[in-house]
């Protein structure tokens, strides 16, 4: 199945183009920036370390951070296709892999918490974990390229 | 010029050091994308809101969120120095450092226009107002010369001496 994803045309042209795979990439980081960006601004707000929003500014700029990961899942599945089989069993991908959707269901919580408008309590907590996985999807991220 | 800084820092002792410790560089690259989320995150909020998107982002929010921008660059400063001094002859000459340089001096100069010259007024303008053509611009000149910093290092590995 994975040798099947190397072979298939969208794989062969990302691995055989001479610019698709910096161009993904690039693709890639710009995503990146805007997801953790905005997220990471967002768990500070809730711990208490950046003043001078309101925890309902992030139910608008969530969209924004959703878009970001719906490029970078396109660009990532493009990246992916082109080494399957040695992504597949590489662990800090797969860490990297967990930690995003792990940070995801984390967001999702977070939002419905702001929604629910019911006291914030456990927010500070659920951001603590959220910012530990997009920073740690980061770290992981960065060392699929020295880990084998 | 060139020439000799890139042969200073070759001789450097620094330089010797981020070559010799081979865990250096990895760590190095984590950080620089720690400090570009952080860069990118406090500005994507800051420029959009204004150029006029997310109104519901006071004015005197957005200054609240420029030490998260700076502690950003800083940590890029010293990481990038430390790459420099590290790789000097190889990005001494590459084409996508060296517009990456320019497009972060631009960001500055518009960075400090906006310092200087707008920020007293902007942050005094009621925020229900719609915001003036030249702070959209601003805030437009900024994320994109940003992008293009963010697009052009990634790119460093791939591009050659142009």
């Amino acid at each position: 199945m994975l040798v099947w994803i190397e072979n298939t045309s969208l794989a062969l042209w990302v691995s055989t183009s001479l610019w698709a795979y910096p161009f993904l990439l690039s693709i890639h980081i710009t995503g990146l920036a805007i997801i953790v960006g905005i997220f990471a601004i967002r768990d500070f707000h809730l711990v208490g370390v950046v003043s001078g929003l309101s925890v309902s500014n992030f139910l608008e700029l969530k969209r924004l951070a959703y878009c970001g990961f719906m490029i970078n899942s396109l660009s990532g599945i493009m990246l992916f296709s082109s080494q399957a089989s040695y992504l597949a069993t590489n662990l800090p991908f797969l860490l990297k892999i967990f930690f995003i959707g792990s940070g995801m269901i984390l967001a999702s919580q977070i939002h419905k918490t702001i929604e629910e408008k019911k006291g914030h309590a456990g927010l500070k907590k659920l951001a603590i974990l959220s910012l530990i996985c997009w920073f740690g999807a980061i770290v992981a991220g960065r060392l699929i390229a020295y880990i084998f | 010029m060139l020439k000799t800084l890139t042969e200073e820092i070759i001789a450097s002792q620094l330089s010797q050091w981020v070559q010799a410790t081979y865990w250096l560089w990895p760590v190095l690259e984590i950080l620089h994308f720690f400090g570009l989320t952080l860069l990118m995150g406090g500005l994507i909020l800051v420029d959009l809101r204004m150029m006029g998107f997310f109104s519901a982002i006071s004015l005197q929010g957005t200054k609240k969120l420029l030490p998260v921008v700076i502690l950003g660059f800083f940590l890029n400063l010293v990481t990038g120095i430390l790459f420099l001094y590290g790789d000097p002859s190889r990005y001494a000459i590459n084409i996508g450092f060296q517009i990456k340089m320019i497009l972060v001096f631009l960001a500055g100069c518009n960075a400090a226009v906006y310092h200087l010259k707008i920020e007293a007024y902007f942050l005094h303008l009621d925020s229900s107002t719609k915001t003036p053509m030249i702070i959209r611009l601003i805030g437009f000149t900024s994320i994109s010369l940003w992008t293009g910093v963010l697009l052009l290092g990634r790119l460093i590995p791939y591009v050659g001496t142009g």
